[in-house]
């Protein structure tokens, strides 16, 4: 039998934003709406859905005068985005 | 990008495989800057000493060494703040920052003993750790031409060191800084 694959982390963008903040220590709102191609308004909503889900920690700063949101992966996301691979694989097998 | 699409395994792995790939070229695209900044000021600062103690073969020219780390550092410093401010930090880039520091204070806190304290091999000293650093960047980025690169930069520049004139020596760091800034310009070439 598959296992059942997070839905949280079964959407393109929300995905996408996974597997870049995987493997950085932290991303800011900018580099990820470039990374991805979305549009601020779909990634603001879709960071929303993973902060609530305990997967990423945002903080929000400045960059000089100019407002700064930065994101970082937590070690709960680090552990579904895992899982989710891991079953990736087992529907590949 | 949508946001609700259906994926199948494959395109997801294929998702994250491609945003992971895309991600890390960015950012070590990025970190060439650092590469071929070091490089250059090397080369340039490895000739000014050559040629003021060739000129005037007085050996205290090799004191502007020291300068090499506070124009460094500021420079590299500006260039990063400049330029692509958003580029986050990756743990490969992180990996090849911090054996580049370790690197740098080695080679500041072995040539202040050896010119101030105890007498020691510094250009042998410092190639050797050059090579070394620039090896070790090749395994982290899996690069062979790089590894051997700093392999033929550390240990043919500790032999070449034993044989040339000490004035002449300098010119190993011509080479090391020609090694550096090509390094940073084929890290550039191969995350395009």
């Amino acid at each position: 039998m598959f296992p059942k694959l997070d839905p949280l982390l079964h959407s393109e963008l929300r995905l996408a934003v996974m597997s870049i903040l995987a493997d950085v220590e932290s991303a800011d709102f900018t580099y990820l709406k470039k990374q991805t191609g979305s549009t601020s308004g779909n990634l603001s909503v879709q960071i929303d859905k993973l902060t609530s889900a305990g997967y990423i920690a945002v903080e929000k700063g400045f960059k000089g005068k100019i407002p700064c949101t930065t994101c970082r992966i937590t070690p709960a996301g680090t552990e579904a985005f895992n899982s989710y691979v891991e079953a990736l694989k087992e529907y590949l097998k | 990008m949508e946001q609700i699409k259906e994926m199948t395994a494959q395109e997801s792995l294929k998702l994250i495989s491609e945003t992971l790939n895309n991600s890390r070229r960015s950012i070590l695209r990025n970190n060439s800057k650092g590469f071929i900044l070091w490089g250059v000021l090397l080369t340039v600062m490895s000739l000014v000493v050559y040629f003021a103690w060739h000129a005037t073969g007085n050996a205290v020219w090799n004191l502007l060494w020291f300068a090499m780390p506070a124009i460094g550092y500021p420079l590299s410093m500006l260039l990063y703040k400049k330029k692509d401010s958003t580029v986050p930090q990756s743990f490969v880039g992180k990996l090849l920052g911090q054996v580049w520091g370790v690197f740098g204070v080695f080679s500041l806190v072995f040539s202040a003993l050896a010119v101030f304290v105890v007498p020691m091999p510094i250009t042998f000293t410092i190639v050797l750790l050059l090579g070394l650093a620039e090896s070790i960047s090749g395994v982290i980025l899996k690069n062979w031409p790089i590894i051997i690169g700093g392999f033929i930069l550390g240990v043919g520049g500790a032999v070449a060191a034993t044989l040339l004139k000490t004035d002449a020596q300098i010119l190993l760091f011509t080479l090391g800084g020609i090694v550096l800034a090509a390094t940073g310009l084929i890290v550039k070439c191969q995350y395009k």
